[in-house]
């Protein structure tokens, strides 16, 4: 049991744990409809435009830490620009992703490049890939406030959210606001995204989104059963990753997704036996 | 029965070709019938652009109404107005004395495209429950097991219950969306081109399967369909529309004749190849 209690002995793997179970929880409830909703893509392309966000705060002088408050509404309203195209034109999710990335990111690049050399050191390479271990308690505590208030608010529309993903004419003629639980669907991915960066990176991000998501969807058969295994997966997949990645000295979050693979791997390998 | 004069709205279908409609006998319900759906001078305008203008017919309790007309007619505007999906930007549309967004749940939809996620992971009693709760459902209790059950077996798929939608025939996914459409006991059921997919003998089937319940249930039925063998065996009226107008509203004998409505159609084809594009 040593393996398991002495990293907790430091408060950095102390946060990390709960970072890690926060951000995986999240990511993977969300995911499910993102993916359900054929719009993989999208945490990527959020993650990225979260890049564009962060540059900006930056620029006007914020803290890497407070950039966060510039970024949250900066990717909420690209999400909102992405859902906007896909209701009002005929290009698809991919398509619509792509363009709002391509800006959101130029931004980024362009406002970091615009910083001066009096300006405070940002480490890019953090910005990128993140550290899980260097999570500090102002951001947990941001990180975990947004996934219980993201996870609770899915809750209470998820029956909702769930029919209008299945076919949004017959759920509108239920009653159900299909628009806008599409809109609060993205700009929760939005924020959601956005503080995940501040823990696993703009790169890595997506993979929470999706791995969890996609491996559940494998061995699933209904939509809430998919949910709750996302839910478990993405969550078990953290802890493990984190523990491996601290007596195997390797990446954290790279440990993760690679622990998050291997379940994809395993359910595919299931899923296609029990066929 | 009373007979009335066709009034039919001036606009792109020629002068000849409403002379030649008003030239036909068309008999409208009794107006002593209870009314069940009631439209009065509707127009529907999309984006600057009139794609139906004053429409008016109304059903009665029980009766199965075929609403015809070529391709780009209007039929899918129309019939979205009735399910409160678009705006009228004239006249109104009552269900039962409702309006159509209060009254929307006395109507079944059956749609012509089954736009559902075919890679959701669905059951047929999933579908038929999420119309009765208005909500994906996350646990189905006993009861509405057994009403999404009893619903099935009117139409004959009770096997159908736990079956994945991804893996039905076409006949079986209108079996389904039939029994969805059934399941809050409406007062109108709505049939967008039903047989769109399913084959020439489950075509018949289907047909069959709806008049009766129409009929056993005194249930009015409005069917969207270009397939005039179809309305033959369906209709007990028919309203036409051609050009976003009412061209006419009468009996299938008084319609379907071969000078009458067979012929409005062909010549729509030849006429109307720039109509509203809505279908």
């Amino acid at each position: 049991m040593d393996w398991l209690v002495d990293p907790l002995g430091y408060s950095f793997m102390q946060r990390a744990l709960i970072a890690g179970i926060a951000v995986s929880a999240v990511c993977a409830v969300i995911g499910v409809f993102i993916v359900q909703r054929g719009l993989a893509f999208l945490g990527d392309g959020l993650a990225h435009a979260a890049f564009g966000g962060i540059a900006i705060g930056l620029f006007i002088g914020a803290s890497v830490d407070n950039a966060v408050w510039i970024a949250i509404p900066f990717t909420a309203i690209i999400a909102l620009g992405i859902g906007f195209v896909l209701r009002k034109t005929q290009l698809r999710g991919d398509v619509a992703t792509g363009v709002f990335f391509s800006f959101s990111f130029a931004l980024g690049v362009l406002f970091l490049g615009l910083r001066t050399a009096a300006d405070r050191q940002v480490s890019v390479e953090s910005l990128l890939f993140g550290n899980m271990l260097f999570v500090t308690p102002s951001v947990l505590k941001v990180v975990v406030i947004v996934s219980i208030v993201t996870l609770i608010i899915t809750a209470l529309v998820w029956a909702r959210l769930a029919y209008a993903i299945f076919d949004p004419e017959l759920a509108a003629i239920s009653g159900v606001p299909v628009a806008v639980l599409e809109y609060l669907l993205l700009v929760e991915t939005a924020v959601v995204v956005v503080v995940a960066v501040k823990t696993v990176g703009v790169v890595l991000v997506s993979s929470f989104v999706i791995i969890p998501a996609a491996t559940a969807r494998l061995i699933g058969s209904t939509l809430a059963r998919a949910t709750l295994l996302a839910l478990a997966i993405g969550t078990l997949g953290s802890v493990i990753g984190l523990f491996a990645s601290f007596h195997l000295k390797t990446a954290t979050a790279a440990t993760i997704i690679l622990i998050h693979s291997a379940g994809f791997g395993l359910a595919l390998a299931w899923s296609r036996l029990r066929r | 029965m009373s007979e009335a004069e066709v009034s039919i709205p001036p606009g792109l279908v020629s002068l000849e070709r409403r002379q030649n409609a008003s030239a036909l006998t068309q008999t409208r319900p009794d107006p002593s019938l209870p009314h069940v759906l009631d439209v009065e001078g509707v127009s529907v305008t999309i984006r600057g652009k009139t794609i139906v203008k004053d429409i008016s017919f109304w059903i009665p309790k029980g009766e199965f109404v075929c609403l015809c007309g070529p391709n780009g007619a209007g039929k899918s505007t129309v019939l979205k107005a009735i399910m409160g999906l678009l705006p009228t930007s004239a006249g109104k549309i009552t269900i039962g004395g409702e309006d159509v967004v209060a009254g929307h749940h006395k109507i079944g939809y059956v749609p012509q495209r089954k736009g559902f996620d075919r890679d959701f992971p669905a059951r047929a009693v999933d579908l038929i429950v999420a119309a009765l709760r208005g909500k994906w459902p996350v646990r189905i209790r006993e009861h509405e097991r057994e009403r999404a059950r009893a619903a099935l077996k009117k139409i004959g798929g009770e096997r159908l219950l736990d079956k994945p939608l991804a893996g039905l025939s076409g006949g079986e996914t209108q079996r389904v969306f039939l029994a969805r459409a059934l399941i809050n006991d409406p007062s109108l059921i709505v049939l967008d081109e039903p047989t769109a997919g399913v084959d020439a003998k489950g075509r018949g089937e289907l047909l069959e399967l709806m008049t009766g319940i129409s009929r056993s249930d005194e249930l009015a039925a409005i069917l969207v369909t270009h397939n005039l063998a179809a309305v033959a065996q369906t209709a007990e009226r028919i309203v036409y529309i051609e050009a976003g107008r009412l061209l006419c509203w009468g009996l299938p004998q008084e319609l379907l004749g071969q000078s009458s409505l067979t012929a409005l159609a062909f010549q729509a084809r030849d006429h109307h190849a720039h109509a509203p594009d809505d279908e």
